[in-house]
């Protein structure tokens, strides 16, 4: 169960602060799929970082299954990064210099959650299920975006967390790699039963979730 | 579908050596800084230890700058101040310790007593006993050809060059047994060459024995066997004191007394030389200090152009010690090899000092020691490792600070 109450963020500019999330209440249980919409600079994206424990909030509290989680200490949020979320960013966010099998192995070798034959051996098991079982040596920069994208959502997996939280995951794929990323990402969530919260401006892929948040101006509207 | 498996360390490792290999201009100039930094580091420390060695034995072989004798004493003029003369006028101890005059960097006291029948040589033949304290001598130990191999004791006597015993053999001196324990070099000067030098422990242990054979011409009176008296001392000047100021400021302190100026031209090279070796080391702090300073003003510039994959990391799991062991290993890896470099380059410097430096200094006389193979390789092995531990420093305070941000500021790439 995802809970947060009063979640606000404000950011300083020059002009003074600037309210990104202003008060936001919000519940999802546990296992479901749901959707944040809402316009470019609504504030959809800020409140996944608060959600995720990516960004400390300037009020309000977090819960992830009865965890406060920005009440943790520095390590035991890393930890909980690490352990509990699982993240799909709208960017290609494998890193260059690694090839794939050890972009999705690194989070558990990070968290020290598997050891190093355990993890290379499930990172192989991921990327075969995403139908990259033949890639597993190969840099990013050798594959296709959608490619790329299922790669994350391998790494996402890896250390079988309780909530996947993707931002606009599909935002530069064409329409066909689109579908095939969402597939997957609803097959995690109806087959392992995994939290799923994505953050989109699609409104069609918005309408497969069991549960739409519509923001603006950094409140919900809908 | 197997795949080659990799540690956690292998990966923090690889991406650092991968970001360094991805900006190879700005590698390389890191590297190439640090390699002079280094370099100056290594050659700087090993020519001064080395100068500072061959001074020893080198510098302090052309005798003292100045002696200082009982005023009314008899003093020959010798081409180099390496004992004091026989006179049976007699010093205070503890005059200089007493005195403390800035331009003196050290006093070494001496104690002569030419005696007759003391069994050394032949029966008539007179000997000049020298004491002296080991603690402050600089003028008799560099001199030595050949010691036996344990330190100086009480019981001891290191002969001049014009003198002839094995080493180790007994010495009897009034009858009393005494180990030779060293020989001198030749010298040129008489007394230092026809001497025989004991510890003030030993002389004074001959005090009795040799108040009944003073030798003619000498000092008959023998009054350098009392106690806390002392036939005159050897002074080297603090460097960069002008001689003749020291001479001045010596005859202002203390009464009774008379300076004998040694060879002026050998002090000035002596009191240079020293001044060299401090600007070397200040050179060498400074080298040290910009690094530092080079190294986390560019690691300031790498981290904030790595924000998005620290951010990344970080959203992933990684510990902010984690992050901030991985930029340290990429400082690490850097200056490291820059200092291994610079270690290369420090050899070939040297192979430069050697034509120059070097040969100069053995035209003037000066024998130059370099510092042993072992020595050489620890400065060695220290200049990288003082490398390594610089760049680490360096690159922490950035590193610590980005492992402080929030993932979503560092993968937005916000300042």
């Amino acid at each position: 169960m995802l809970t947060c109450i009063g979640l606000r963020k404000d950011y300083v500019t020059e002009r003074g602060a600037v309210a990104a999330v202003a008060g936001i209440d919000l519940e999802v249980a546990a296992g479901r799929f749901a959707a944040i919409i809402g316009r470019s600079g609504s504030g959809k994206s800020s409140l996944m970082a608060m959600i995720g424990g990516l960004s400390r909030p300037s009020a309000g509290q977090v819960t992830v299954d009865g965890t406060d989680i920005w009440g943790l200490s520095e390590n035991d949020l890393a930890a909980f990064r690490n352990r509990r979320i699982g993240y799909v960013f709208q960017f290609a966010s494998l890193l260059p210099t690694l090839r794939l099998v050890d972009n999705v192995a690194l989070p558990a070798l990070l968290g020290r959650s598997r050891d190093g034959t355990d993890a290379y051996g499930r990172a192989a098991e991921l990327l075969a299920q995403m139908g990259l079982g033949d890639h597993l040596d190969a840099y990013p920069s050798e594959v296709s975006a959608g490619e790329q994208r299922r790669a994350v959502i391998a790494r996402a997996l890896i250390n079988d967390p309780a909530m996947i939280l993707a931002d606009e995951p599909t935002s530069d794929l064409d329409e066909q790699t689109e579908i095939e990323i969402m597939d997957e990402l609803l097959a995690v969530n109806r087959e392992r039963g995994t939290t799923l919260v994505l953050v989109t401006h699609n409104l069609a892929l918005a309408e497969q979730a069991e549960q739409i948040v519509h923001i603006a101006g950094g409140g919900i509207v809908a | 579908m197997a795949a080659d498996r990799r540690g956690l360390g292998w990966l923090l490792a690889s991406l650092a050596l991968q970001n360094l290999g991805r900006r190879r201009a700005r590698s390389f100039l890191l590297i190439a800084a640090v390699a002079v930094a280094s370099g100056v580091v290594f050659t700087g420390a090993t020519l001064m230890r080395s100068i500072d060695r061959s001074m020893e034995i080198g510098f302090t072989r052309m005798g003292a700058d100045m002696m200082v004798a009982p005023e009314g004493a008899l003093t020959n003029i010798t081409a180099a101040l390496l004992t004091v003369e026989p006179t049976d006028l007699v010093l205070d101890a503890d005059l200089f310790a007493k005195a403390g005059i800035a331009s003196v960097r050290r006093a070494a006291p001496q104690k002569i007593a030419r005696v007759e029948h003391s069994g050394i040589g032949s029966h008539h033949e007179s000997a000049d006993l020298i004491g002296f304290d080991p603690a402050l001598d600089f003028t008799i130990r560099p001199w030595l050809v050949e010691k036996l191999n344990r330190d100086l004791q009480p019981g001891d006597v290191i002969l001049g060059a014009g003198r002839d015993a094995p080493l180790g053999s007994q010495l009897l001196i009034f009858g009393k047994p005494h180990i030779v324990y060293g020989r001198l070099g030749r010298t040129g000067v008489g007394t230092h060459e026809r001497g025989v030098f004991m510890t003030f422990q030993t002389f004074d242990g001959l005090a009795a024995a040799m108040g009944g054979h003073a030798g003619h011409g000498g000092n008959g009176s023998l009054a350098v066997l009392q106690p806390g008296k002392v036939s005159g001392f050897l002074v080297e000047l603090a460097p960069g004191a002008p001689p003749l100021q020291a001479r001045f400021a010596i005859l202002s302190s203390l009464k009774g007394i008379k300076v004998v100026t040694g060879d002026t031209t050998m002090s000035g090279i002596r009191q240079g030389l020293a001044a060299l070796l401090d600007g070397i080391l200040a050179l060498t702090v400074l080298m040290f200090a910009s690094m530092a300073l080079m190294v986390s003003v560019l690691f300031s510039a790498i981290v904030t152009e790595r924000r998005a994959e620290l951010g990344l990391l970080k959203s992933i799991g990684a510990r902010r010690s984690q992050i901030v062991g991985m930029m340290v290993i990429e400082a690490v890896i850097a200056t490291g090899v820059g200092g291994a470099l610079g270690v290369v380059l420090g050899f070939l410097a040297m192979r430069l000092y050697e034509r120059s430096l070097v040969y100069y200094l053995e035209n003037m006389g000066v024998p130059f020691a370099w510092l042993a193979t072992p020595q050489v390789v620890a400065f060695a092995l220290g200049a990288i490792a003082l490398s390594s531990i610089i760049g680490a420093l360096g690159a922490l305070t950035p590193a610590w600070r980005a492992s402080r941000r929030d993932p979503y500021d560092l993968v937005r790439g916000e300042s």
